[in-house]
């Protein structure tokens, strides 16, 4: 079973890249506007608030009118930042974002992209954005800012481990790390009922990578104003703002693709399956969002390498023997 | 590093120097507070404070006894009706003026409703200090209730003018009283949800257990007062030790805890909350009927010369007034004693030696109010 | 084992937390939606003040420029110019303004009017962009009615002088009579 990819549809690679780029900014685009609106809902809803109500049915148009006013607003360059790392940091947090979504399969008939080590990369580009996070903590030349990027290279660095651990334990079960082949052998079992410790430290993981609450902390408000993009506005602002929500699509894609089965499911066609599963995952993510307060710096990274990385390593090895003996 | 951040001296370059506030979202109000870092750690810290200056006791030599009363309430904005019933607690003292019997019930049920609300939005910040936003808002929504029912007696929601010399400006309605029993049956079951979103919350317990202890010695180099005095295990209470108006005729304890860390200081708070509704309980049933103001009251105001000190236990601790006359209607001095100042000086001995995170939340969890330290 | 133990407690710490706001999310939201609706405000209120309309005589107020609010007003946002009209016992105001930026609220002048003539408006959201909007001028509901009302007064205080001339007249009558009788 093979998926067609837009290289087969275009016959052309560069048409397809073409086409590719555009399907998948409007894709993310429309995705992470949705997120934002479901996220200032589901806030309000359990604050017993009404959330926005003004703008379109049931203010579904709010974001789009945020975004507009977020690309309306002037850019402010602070004289003492130092330029070039600057204006390269909302980029360079944006761009992979681009790259991991081509790697998604979001149904079994096609997929963006077909790639035999889709894993690896997808694992590999999501440790990039630090290094645009890091550019423009420093860049601001600013405390809170390059306090804010400290925090947030060593906590990548902490939860990248756990996360790669747990999603290899997929790996092994279904020794491929083609995504798609990963799916296609979840039919009729879900990785999460032989993986579920993997999948809760995925998710949480997963949670720690995108930066959020109650993971938050390099840009925790409460002590570091805005951490890493205290200095940065308008629409600079808004591809920080833009990049997290992507992240977190692809993030809860990932773990839909890993441990919930992708598009299988009964009755409804696979791509829609998929989206249930991807967005019952980020109403999970803004539900600890909005119960929790931060965790501490400090206890943010032992809980990492004392709880989850021990644990994923001996989910490891559990799995590995099983896998052996089975 | 050198260009790029501001550094402590040329020797030390691992050092460097933070100005947290006057603007910062959680230094409540503006504060600045200069941190001496090494990373996260902190070396010193230092309040500054001024920043918003209204020269309250100035005000007061300026204008008669009458007119500085709606002063007070402006000094701590958060339990203003007990700085404002205090205040008018202290003059009838000085000139000797009885309060009727009802005037006084209402008074306790006013201040302890006002305590409540005062420690549920200190308990809201506190929590949004520590990036728990959620319980911000579920406090709103009770504090709401006890400012509508305030609102009801008084006519305002936050600055409360309400104590007149000898009583009050107006009677309570049925309305008020059928409200206030109804908000504390209702409050006692927010109180268990908050324990469970809040207080057995693993990681709530684990920013605040151990965080920010006071010694016990620091109760008396600094004078702490109010909660974070009974963190420490002294079960001292203005309420209690000094009975002003009419609370020697309740029944209530004063919640104690003996670490001294911000969960005490939080648990202290959470039980103070529940032992003022006892209070508001017994008054609301023990309410007399009768007048509000006193029969006669003298047309001047004006305490027989000599010096006179008055203390009432605000939301925050000890607030005392020192009151100098010199007989005429107009006071010589009046000198406000705040809480929340003799707390935050303690911070440049506590903050030393902690995390940057840890300083917003001990800076939280000793409820200070930025106008009552400036005053 | 502890640590172990103690995680599953972590554990099931965060779950009942998330429980409570799971709870809320089907509860109805508090929300006033201001502009649209509004919520019931106190009867007491307190707010920018204003001259109680009398209630018998239409148009008119019971201000008798004594400036008791004037002078105790601590924040000195009331003034007041009185003057006495022709044949009238009381003085009335010809100016009655309140600079309601500087007003705290506190209610002092509504305890001293001697004539309960002060009262509070009902609008609590009024907004401005210069200081003059928030300069209210009390009397002008009422200007256009002075002269009626001072005609009114005036009348009214030749009644009662009259009828104290009378009944002066009268008693001194009866006296007169009474001493009358007496011899």
């Amino acid at each position: 079973m093979t998926p067609r990819t837009f290289n087969d549809i275009f016959g052309n690679p560069y048409l397809a890249v073409l086409a590719a780029t555009t399907v998948i900014m409007g894709y993310l685009t429309v995705n992470a506007l949705m997120i934002i609106w479901m996220e200032r809902k589901v806030a309000a809803r359990m604050q017993r608030r009404l959330g926005p109500t003004e703008r379109g049915k049931f203010g579904l148009l709010q974001s789009i009118y945020d975004m507009g006013k977020l690309i309306g607003k002037e850019l402010i360059t602070p004289t003492h930042v130092n330029k070039g790392l600057y204006l390269a940091a909302p980029v360079l947090v944006f761009a992979p974002v681009l790259a991991l979504c081509s790697l998604i399969p979001v149904s079994q008939s096609w997929v963006f992209h077909d790639y035999d080590i889709a894993l690896v990369l997808l694992l590999a580009f999501s440790g990039l954005a630090v290094i645009g996070i890091f550019s423009a903590g420093w860049g601001s030349n600013n405390k809170y800012s390059l306090m804010g990027a400290v925090r947030s290279v060593s906590q990548t660095i902490a939860y990248e481990i756990p996360l790669i651990l747990s999603a290899l334990a997929v790996v092994m079960m279904a020794k491929e790390l083609n995504l798609y082949q990963i799916v296609a052998k979840q039919e009729g079992l879900w990785n999460i009922v032989l993986q579920p410790v993997a999948a809760v430290i995925f998710l949480i993981s997963a949670t720690a990578e995108t930066n959020r609450a109650p993971f938050d902390i390099p840009e925790a408000e409460s002590e570091l104003i805005g951490g890493f993009h205290t200095e940065y506005s308008g629409m600079r602002f808004g591809l920080f703002f833009f990049a997290e929500y992507s992240n977190m699509i692809i993030a809860c894609s990932l773990a839909t693709v890993l441990f919930l089965g992708g598009w299988h499911g009964p009755l409804l066609p696979g791509i829609l399956w998929f989206f249930i599963k991807v967005y019952a995952l980020i109403f999970v993510m803004m539900w600890f969002r909005w119960t929790f307060p931060r965790i501490r710096f400090d206890q943010l990274l032992s809980f990492s390498w004392l709880v989850l990385t021990p644990i994923a390593i001996a989910n490891l090895f559990v799995t590995a023997v099983v896998s052996k003996l089975v | 590093m050198a260009e790029l951040i501001q550094i402590a001296s040329d020797e030390d370059r691992d050092t460097f120097y933070l100005n947290m506030g006057p603007q910062h979202p959680s230094t409540h109000g503006v504060l600045r507070l200069r941190l001496h870092l090494k990373g996260e750690r902190i070396l010193s810290a230092e309040p500054i404070i001024g920043y918003s200056h209204r020269a309250h006791e100035k005000m007061a030599e300026n204008r008669n006894y009458i007119q500085f009363l709606p002063n007070p309430s402006r000094v701590d904005y958060l339990s203003g009706m007990i700085y404002s019933i205090g205040y008018c607690q202290a003059i009838e003292k000085a000139i000797g003026l009885e309060v009727p019997e009802r005037a006084e019930y209402i008074r306790v049920i006013c201040n302890e409703l006002n305590r409540i609300s005062s420690h549920l939005l200190w308990f809201g910040t506190f929590l949004l200090d520590l990036g728990g936003v959620t319980p911000f808002l579920y406090c709103f929504d009770d504090r709401e209730k006890i400012l509508d029912l305030l609102d009801l007696v008084s006519g305002s929601r936050l600055t409360y003018c309400y104590g007149r010399f000898g009583g009050l400006v107006n009677d309570v309605t049925d309305d008020f009283l059928e409200g206030t029993a109804r908000f504390c049956t209702a409050f006692r079951e927010r109180l268990r949800e908050y324990d469970r979103l809040v207080t057995q919350n693993v990681i709530f317990r684990n920013r605040t257990i151990g965080v920010g202890v006071m010694r016990p010695e620091l109760a008396q180099q600094f004078g702490i007062t109010g909660p974070c005095l009974r963190a420490m295990g002294m079960a001292r209470d203005v309420r209690r030790d000094e009975p002003y108006g009419i609370y020697d005729r309740f029944e209530f304890d004063i919640p104690t805890r003996t670490a001294s860390d911000c969960f005490d200081r939080y648990l202290v708070r959470i039980a103070e909350m529940e032992q003022s509704m006892r209070i508001v309980e017994q008054a609301l049933a023990k309410l007399p009927d009768g007048p509000i103001m006193a029969k006669k009251i003298p047309r001047k105001i004006a305490p027989a010369k000599g010096e006179y000190y008055f203390a009432v236990e605000s939301a925050r601790g000890h607030f005392g007034m020192f009151i100098v006359s010199d007989g005429s209607e107009i006071p010589y001095r009046i000198h406000l004693r705040t809480p929340s100042f003799a707390n935050l000086s303690t911070m440049r001995t506590v903050l030393p030696g902690t995390l940057l995170a840890d300083t917003v939340s001990i800076l939280g969890s000793i409820d200070i109010v930025l106008p009552e330290i400036d005053r | 084992m502890g640590r172990i133990k103690e995680i599953a407690k972590g554990a099931r710490s965060l779950i009942g937390s998330m429980g409570v706001t799971l709870k809320h999310l089907k509860d109805e939201p508090v929300t006033v939606e201001y502009p649209a609706e509004r919520a019931p405000i106190s009867p007491l209120q307190r707010n920018a003040i204003r001259l109680i309309e009398k209630e018998e005589t239409p148009g008119s107020h019971n201000c008798i420029a004594c400036l008791q609010c004037e002078k105790i007003c601590p924040s000195n946002c009331i003034s007041i110019t009185g003057y006495r009209p022709e044949g009238l016992a009381m003085k009335r105001p010809e100016t009655f303004d309140l600079n309601f930026a500087l007003c705290s609220e506190c209610g002092l002048c509504l305890d001293v009017c001697p004539t309960a003539t002060l009262g509070y408006t009902k609008v609590y959201d009024k907004a401005g962009y210069t200081r003059a909007d928030f300069f209210h001028d009390l009397l002008e509901e009422y200007r256009e009615t002075e002269e009626q009302v001072v005609e009114h007064l005036r009348e009214a205080d030749r009644r009662k002088k009259a009828e104290r001339e009378a009944k002066r007249k009268a008693e001194a009558e009866a006296k007169a009579k009474e001493a009358g009788d007496a011899q």
